[in-house]
């Protein structure tokens, strides 16, 4: 009996347009029933072949189902479809991204913005993807858009800034700068400010702001972190040890805080110390090669040279098992076409 | 719609893309401190042309390098091989994928030092004149008859090259034994009397196992590719290379103990410029090696017959960082005067050059960063020297660039196949100076270059500059100093130890000054500097004590004496005497 209504059922929306046919199409890809909303979609093209909500929510299927290659056909007939709409041209960018054709999501994405010229989000977006493919100006241009219209709100200014860093922009300072003015009370403001004035050579100048940041918000590893490393260059390692202990104590995975603790530890030959910390850090994080090979340097120290050995092959056996983690940013794709 | 519109992954790799033949960070210049504002009164100029440094370089081809043996160039020699008092060159020479018409092959060259600047090419009459893919050279008088000898890897068999004294020189590599099977790379290699029974061993670095038919072409893998595009692929996934240590056994030949000293245990890496001295100061020569996108190798000499790798344990085989790098050249001495031989080391392009200083206790630390080297990571650095240049009493640096891909300007704007030279003032307290843009036009000349040594010429008292420039003209950087600083050079001669006095350590205070320097078979960039010493001392018009820590295990120490000149300092004579520079 229930078979038999749902046949009529069908039937009655087959003969229905194409808006109540995707309607319906939609409520069976949401329970999970995707070969007979496909089927509606495809029922509903054939009565109109540009209806934008079935090209749409047909692409849209595709890429939930992790069919890449099927959604951008779709979603690319559903942005002609529709030359004012976003999310086709936003989604097809996406799809783009996890065909790793990062330049071809970027494109799209500007079209999107193009539809949507004051998204602020999807500037962001496109700024971090820009610095991943190596477009540091274009990452920087599009970051500092978004700030321009979405001033009032420290998370543009972050991105813009990281971007525009990457760019070796020269105005980078300057716009770390206005956002620890703007946002005075804001701990990763002040950080920023205080890390592109270490960058710029102003060592000096800079650690008011990284002291500020660290009393701001005593959970914010970076400024700790930062500082600690600033003082370990300095060879001032008994500065060094606290703040980089604090980095450690709030972010216990935190390997290249561990790794300084251990250095400004060795630098004031507390090595049984280091030792220690390496070992937490070792335990936290135990497919990384770091705390092993800064191990070997300590058990060196303290004359154990079996167990430095031992730790230096393990070092390099997690170098070897685990690359990316060492890897360098220039492995990364690069763009085809040079950057000038 | 369906649902919320997802977000796109952060940070997302195509599989299969990532990596790249050469180890190199992403590193960004760190800021200049602000210049000292002291006068410089170096400048160096190329005078090879009118010096007669005639000749020119064939390293594969000169557009597109199909395989990375026609990437790295060759060493350079200043030694003076026929006993004049001047300074000769020995230039190694490279070759072409595809070969020469016999006769043809482009040959090493001997260029000897006339005086008065100019240098006549003895290459054939001193029976120098052998082809092939020639890497690095190395020299030291192994057979101790005064004379100092030369030998010169290559991608097939090496060569020792016995100086007859009489102007020409013995090919005597089949009755030494030390050429190889002709099927290695050899690259790095140095003299060193390891057992200390004062007869020169010699150590040979192989950067890897290749074999062209073998070899994958550009773009083939990922490690065939840089920023993206196809590059001649390596070192990184090519079979690693290997080490040689042969023991000379006082009769003209030598024994591979490359098996019993311990050396050939250790594998994984990609070999260049080895350099022999005692780092921790125990009385015996040990071996560092710098090596090309895998950890540098500092072997321990345990004092019998046998060596252990602990190049990790002392900090010296990564970066502050605990990151590989890309290894090419070394410096050796004491910048900082504290009496301890430290450590410079080259690497590629994205990265910094480290600089190791001796803590003592055999243990190093990288100061690069703070002391201000981290300046140029847009430079491919290979050969490197520390040197007086100003004989203010603090060694500079010295050294040369270039990219390995000659259409690097292609695939991104921002690199360049041949760069300037870069010079570092040393400012004391750690601190060097880019002083590059004030040190002249043979500094700021773009060659891309490879092997340097350092020596003084024309005897003025001056350290000047020897490169290898890739598919050009060698150059020879004339320092004209203009300064009054005082000086002192040094030559020495084992008696008991190996008579060239390879692996010395010399310690030299001057004005409650103290120095120290190493007599070294190779640095820099598989080449061989000037085997005299030579110290800068300031306004110090006299030198108060000299000590030399003998290869032999021997310390003795030798009287003070006058400054601006050459001392011959004879082991167990204890007296320093005075010799012509001829000019």
């Amino acid at each position: 009996m229930t078979g038999l209504l749902a046949v009529t059922a069908m039937a009655l929306w087959l003969q229905a347009g194409p808006d109540a046919l995707s309607d319906r199409a939609q409520q069976l890809a949401m329970q999970k029933r995707y070969d007979e909303a496909e089927a509606l979609w495809k029922q509903a093209l054939q009565a109109a072949p540009n209806h934008f909500p079935s090209l749409f929510n047909l692409g849209f299927m595709r890429y939930s189902m992790g069919q890449f290659a099927e959604a951008e056909s779709w979603l690319k007939k559903a942005a002609q479809a529709k030359p004012d709409d976003f999310n086709s041209r936003y989604l097809l960018g996406t799809t783009c991204l996890k065909l790793d054709r990062r330049e071809d999501a970027l494109r799209a994405w500007k079209t999107a913005l193009a539809v949507q010229p004051k998204n602020y989000k999807l500037m962001q977006i496109m700024s971090v993807e820009y610095s991943n493919g190596y477009y540091y100006k274009e990452a920087c241009a599009v970051g500092r858009q978004a700030v321009e219209l979405r001033g009032d709100a420290p998370e543009p200014w972050f991105v813009a800034i990281k971007a525009c860093f990457e760019a070796r922009d020269p105005e980078t300072l300057n716009l770390t700068k206005q956002a620890a003015e703007r946002f005075p009370n804001s701990a990763r403001a002040n950080f920023e400010y205080g890390f592109q004035l270490q960058k710029a050579g102003l060592r000096d100048e800079s650690l008011p702001y990284l002291r500020k940041a660290m009393s701001q918000d005593p959970s914010y590893e970076e400024p700790f972190y930062f500082y600690g490393s600033l003082m370990l260059l300095d060879e001032q390692y008994e500065q060094a040890v606290e703040p980089l202990r604090t980095a450690l104590k709030l972010r216990p995975d935190y390997v290249s805080a561990c790794v300084a603790l251990a250095k400004a530890l060795m630098g004031l030959d507390r090595n049984q110390e280091a030792k220690e910390a390496l070992d937490g850090c070792a335990r936290m994080s135990p497919t990384h090669p770091q705390p092993h090979l800064f191990l070997s340097q300590v058990y060196f120290r303290l004359g154990e040279e079996e167990k430095a050995t031992a730790e230096k092959l393990l070092s390099l056996r997690l170098r070897r098992e685990n690359p990316t983690i060492m890897e360098s940013p220039q492995a990364r794709p690069f763009p085809g076409a040079p950057r000038r | 719609m369906l649902a919320v519109l997802p977000l796109p992954e952060k940070g997302q790799t195509a599989p299969g893309q990532t990596g790249q033949g050469m180890i190199s960070g992403g590193a960004t210049a760190l800021p200049r401190p602000k210049p000292s504002g002291r006068p410089w009164p170096v400048t160096f100029t190329d005078v090879a042309a009118q010096a007669g440094l005639r000749m020119q370089y064939t390293y594969g081809h000169p557009q597109k390098k199909k395989y990375v043996i026609e990437a790295n160039g060759a060493g350079v020699a200043f030694f003076d091989y026929n006993g004049d008092g001047l300074l000769d060159v020995f230039l190694v020479n490279g070759s072409k994928l595809e070969g020469f018409p016999a006769g043809a092959a482009p040959t090493n060259h001997l260029f000897q030092n006339k005086g008065k600047g100019q240098f006549a090419d003895v290459t054939k009459s001193a029976k120098l004149d052998q082809s092939g893919w020639g890497n690095g050279v190395c020299a030291g008088d192994f057979d101790n008859d005064g004379h100092t000898d030369l030998y010169v890897t290559y991608f097939g068999k090496n060569l020792l090259q016995r100086n007859n004294g009489d102007g020409t020189f013995s090919d005597v590599t089949a009755r030494s034994g030390t050429g190889g099977s002709g099927k290695e790379w050899s690259t790095g290699c140095t003299f060193v009397d390891y057992d200390r029974d004062g007869h020169l061993d010699l150590l040979v670095t192989r950067y890897l196992n290749f074999q062209i038919e073998k070899s994958p072409l550009p773009g083939a893998y990922p490690f065939c590719m840089w920023k993206g595009s196809p590059v001649y692929c390596g070192p990184r996934g090519l079979p690693f290379g290997s080490l040689a240590l042969y023991h000379n056994k006082g009769d003209g030949t030598f024994e591979d103990v490359s098996v019993p000293s311990g050396i050939s245990a250790v594998k994984g890496f990609y070999a260049f410029t080895a350099v022999a001295t005692d780092f921790d100061g125990d009385g015996w020569p040990d071996l560092y090696i710098a090596c090309d996108s895998t950890p540098s190798i500092l072997f321990h000499n345990q004092k019998n017959g046998t060596f252990r790798d602990i190049g990790t344990e002392t900090g010296l085989a990564y970066n502050d960082n605990g990151s590989e790098q890309a290894g090419m050249g070394l410096s050796v001495g004491d910048f900082d005067n504290d009496g301890r031989i430290d450590i410079l080391k080259t690497n590629f392009t994205g990265d910094y050059p480290n600089l190791y200083r001796n803590l003592g206790k055999g243990l190093f630390g990288d100061v690069c960063l703070r002391a201000g080297l981290a300046v140029n990571p847009d430079h491919v650095l290979w050969g490197t020297g520390f040197a007086d240049l100003d004989n203010d009493g603090w060694k500079d640096i010295v050294q040369v660039s270039g990219h390995v891909y000659p259409e690097v300007a292609q695939i991104d704007a921002r690199e360049h196949y041949q760069r300037a030279r870069l010079v570092y003032r040393n400012l004391g307290g750690g601190r060097f100076e880019d002083v590059s843009e004030m040190s002249g036009p043979g500094i700021s000349a773009e060659h891309s270059s490879r092997g340097m040594a350092l020596g003084d010429f024309d005897n003025d008292g001056a350290m000047d500059v020897l490169v290898m420039n890739m598919h050009e003209a060698p150059s020879l950087l004339r320092n004209e100093l203009k300064s009054a600083n005082h000086w002192v050079k040094l030559r020495l001669r084992g008696v008991q130890s190996n008579r060239d006095a390879i692996g010395a350590v010399v310690t030299v205070e001057a004005a409650g000054r103290v120095q120290a320097d190493a007599v070294l078979s190779q640095s820099s960039f598989l080449s061989h500097n000037d085997l005299r010493l030579h110290f800068g001392l300031g306004a110090a018009a006299q030198v108060d004590r000299i000590t030399v820590q003998w290869p032999s295990g021997k310390s003795e120490q030798f009287p003070g004496l006058k400054a601006d000149a050459l001392y011959l300092l004879v082991e167990g004579s204890g007296q320093a005497a005075r010799q012509e520079l001829p000019r």
